[in-house]
C-alpha cells in the first residue's frame, strides 16, 4: 500500500497510507489530516481539496483532468504549476513516498 | 423501511415552538447544542442534529443519511428530482445539469448578462432615493439571473420569482392548506411548459444554458426529469442569493468601519460573502432518512429515522468559530455548512458568489450615493428552514 506524506504549513507532516485507487483527498480526509476540507466530498465542484504537488513528483503524478482544471483557476491559495485537486489523484504503488503541500487556505 | 415519524429510543425530547424558531432559531440551537446535540423535536416532525462535527459526519456519510426522504412535501410538489436521490441516480442527474454553473462558465458565459441585469434592475430604482432592497433589487435580480443560467428565455424575471414563491409555499405546507397546493400546482404546469418549449429549441441549437446541458447530456436525461429539476433550482435559486445579498448588505450598513474597509479593499467582498453565509445560512436545515440503524451524538438512531441537518446551527457552533454569533470578517479561515457538503454540494455556489460578491454589492455601495438604513422602518429576519431579512428599507441621495 503507497503511503503518502502531507507536509502542513505549520512546518509538521502526516505521513498517511491507503490502498491503491484511494484518492489523495480520501486518504487525508479518512486520516483526519488538517487542511484538507474536500467541501463536495470528491466531485471536482468546491475547489477545497487544493495541494501542490512536490516537485520530484509531478512527472509521476502527471498534469490536472479537464474538469479540475478549470476549478483550479478559483483555489483560495495562489495556484501554482504544480497545483492539483487532491480528489482526483489516484494513489497507487508507483507513486508510493509522494510528498504533497498543503496550503494555507482552502476556503 | 417504513419512515417513522416518532422519536429514536433514547433520544432526548424537545418541545419548540415553531413561532419561536421562525423568529430567531439560534438561542434553541445554542442549548440544543450545548445539551442535547441530536434530539427530538415534536413540532418539527424529525431530530435535529445541531453540531458541526457530527453534520459534517452525517453530510459524508450518504449511504446512511439518505436524500430520498419518504414523503417528503418537495416530491409532492416538483415530482423526484436531484435533491432527493443519491449514489449513480444523483450523479447522472447532478453531472447534467452542473456544468453551466461551474466557475469558469459563470465567468465566460453569464458574468456579463449579470452584470447588465445589476445595472437595469439599479436604474430602475437609482432615481427614488429609497428602496426595500429585497422586493426592489435583490429578489428581481436573483430571479432574471437564475432565468438566464436556466435558459427559461420565455419567462420573465417576475414569474420566475412567483414560481419561487409558490413552491417554496408548498415545501412548507405541513398545515395541508389547498390554496397553497394550487398554486403550486399552477406554477409547476407552468414550468413544464416553457421548459418543454425551451428544450425543443436548444435541441436544435445549443445554448450553454442548465436547460441545454440537460438535453445534450452524454448520460440521457428525459424531458420529465428536466423539467423536475428545473422546477427545483427555480425553488431554491431566487431566496438563497437574495437572502445572503440582503443580510451581507444589512450587516455592511449597520457596521460602517467594515463598510470603509470592504470599499477601500474590494477583494474583502468574498470575505464579506463566506462570513455572510455562514452567521445566518440561507438555507438552514435539510432532512436525512436513515437506511440503516447507525449511532451519531450518542443516540442509535434506528433505519427509517427522520433526521434535520441543521447546517445553521453548526455554522454557530462554538468549538469551530469563536464569538461565533458576531459577524466578523477577520476571522480565521474555517470551512462553513451554508453551501452543504458530499454529492449535494450547493450546485449554484459558484453562481451566487460571482452575482451578489463580485457585482450585487460592488454595485449597490458604489452606485446609491449615501446608502443608509431607513430607521423609521422595522426590517428584520425570519425563518429557520430558510432565513432572511423580509425587507431592506434603504435611503440615499437621488440627486
Amino acid at each position: 500500500m503507497p503511503t503518502v506524506i502531507f507536509q502542513l504549513p505549520d512546518g509538521t507532516q502526516r505521513k498517511v497510507t491507503a490502498e491503491s485507487g484511494t484518492a489523495l483527498m480520501r486518504a487525508a480526509v479518512s486520516n483526519g489530516v488538517d487542511g484538507i476540507v474536500a467541501e463536495c466530498g470528491g466531485n471536482a465542484s468546491c475547489a477545497t481539496c487544493h495541494v501542490y504537488v512536490d516537485e520530484q513528483y509531478t512527472e509521476r503524478v502527471g498534469p490536472p483532468t479537464d474538469v479540475e482544471e478549470e476549478m483550479l483557476d478559483f483555489t483560495a491559495a495562489e495556484r501554482r504549476p504544480t497545483s492539483r485537486l487532491s480528489c482526483q489523484v489516484p494513489l497507487s504503488d508507483a507513486l508510493d513516498g509522494l510528498v504533497v503541500h498543503v496550503p494555507e487556505e482552502q476556503v | 423501511m417504513s419512515p417513522s415519524v416518532t422519536a429514536a429510543p433514547g433520544a432526548p425530547v424537545v418541545d419548540l415552538d415553531l413561532a419561536d424558531l421562525r423568529r430567531d432559531p439560534y438561542p434553541a440551537y445554542a442549548e440544543l447544542r450545548r445539551t442535547a446535540p441530536l434530539a427530538w423535536v415534536p413540532s418539527v416532525g424529525r431530530h435535529l442534529l445541531t453540531r458541526y462535527d457530527d453534520i459534517v459526519r452525517a453530510e459524508k456519510l450518504t449511504e446512511v443519511f439518505s436524500s430520498r426522504e419518504q414523503d417528503s412535501l418537495l416530491l409532492r410538489t416538483v415530482g423526484p428530482n436531484l435533491l432527493r436521490e443519491d449514489g449513480p441516480e444523483h450523479r447522472r442527474l447532478r453531472a447534467a445539469a452542473e456544468p453551466p454553473t461551474r466557475p469558469r462558465q459563470v465567468r465566460d458565459l453569464w458574468a456579463g448578462a449579470f452584470e447588465k441585469n445589476a445595472h437595469d434592475q439599479l436604474e430602475r430604482i437609482a432615481g427614488r432615493g429609497e428602496a426595500d432592497l429585497i422586493a426592489d433589487f435583490a429578489e428581481p435580480l436573483a430571479a432574471a439571473n437564475l432565468a438566464l443560467v436556466l435558459g427559461l428565455r420565455n419567462a420573465t424575471a417576475d414569474d420566475v420569482s412567483g414560481w419561487s414563491r409558490a413552491m417554496m409555499a408548498a415545501n412548507g405546507n405541513y398545515a395541508d392548506d389547498p390554496g397553497i397546493w394550487l398554486r403550486a400546482e399552477e406554477a409547476t404546469r407552468a414550468i413544464e411548459a416553457a421548459v418543454a418549449e425551451v428544450a425543443e429549441t436548444v435541441r436544435r441549437e445549443p445554448d450553454g444554458s442548465v436547460i441545454s446541458s440537460m438535453v445534450h447530456a452524454a448520460d440521457p436525461v428525459d424531458l420529465a426529469e428536466i423539467q423536475n429539476n428545473v422546477k427545483v433550482v427555480i425553488g431554491g435559486g431566487v431566496n438563497e442569493p437574495r437572502d445572503v445579498f440582503g443580510v451581507g448588505a444589512q450587516a455592511l450598513l449597520l457596521r460602517p468601519d467594515v463598510r470603509e474597509r470592504v470599499l477601500d479593499e474590494p477583494a474583502l467582498w468574498k470575505r464579506v460573502f463566506e462570513e455572510t453565509a455562514r452567521w445566518v445560512s440561507p438555507i438552514g436545515m435539510y432532512p436525512r432518512q436513515l437506511t440503516e440503524d447507525h449511532e451519531i451524538a450518542g443516540v442509535t438512531l434506528p433505519a427509517g429515522s427522520r433526521v434535520a441537518l441543521v447546517i445553521a446551527s453548526g455554522n454557530r457552533d462554538d468549538s469551530v468559530f469563536e464569538r461565533a454569533d458576531a459577524f466578523d470578517i477577520d476571522r480565521p479561515h474555517r470551512p462553513h455548512l451554508a453551501f452543504g457538503g458530499g454529492p449535494h454540494f450547493c450546485m449554484g455556489a459558484w453562481v451566487a458568489r460571482h452575482e451578489v460578491s463580485a457585482l450585487a454589492w460592488p454595485l449597490v455601495f458604489s452606485r446609491l450615493k449615501g446608502l443608509r438604513v431607513d430607521d423609521s422602518a422595522e426590517d428584520r429576519m425570519e425563518g429557520w428552514v430558510f432565513r432572511g431579512l423580509t425587507s431592506l428599507h434603504v435611503t440615499w441621495q437621488s440627486a
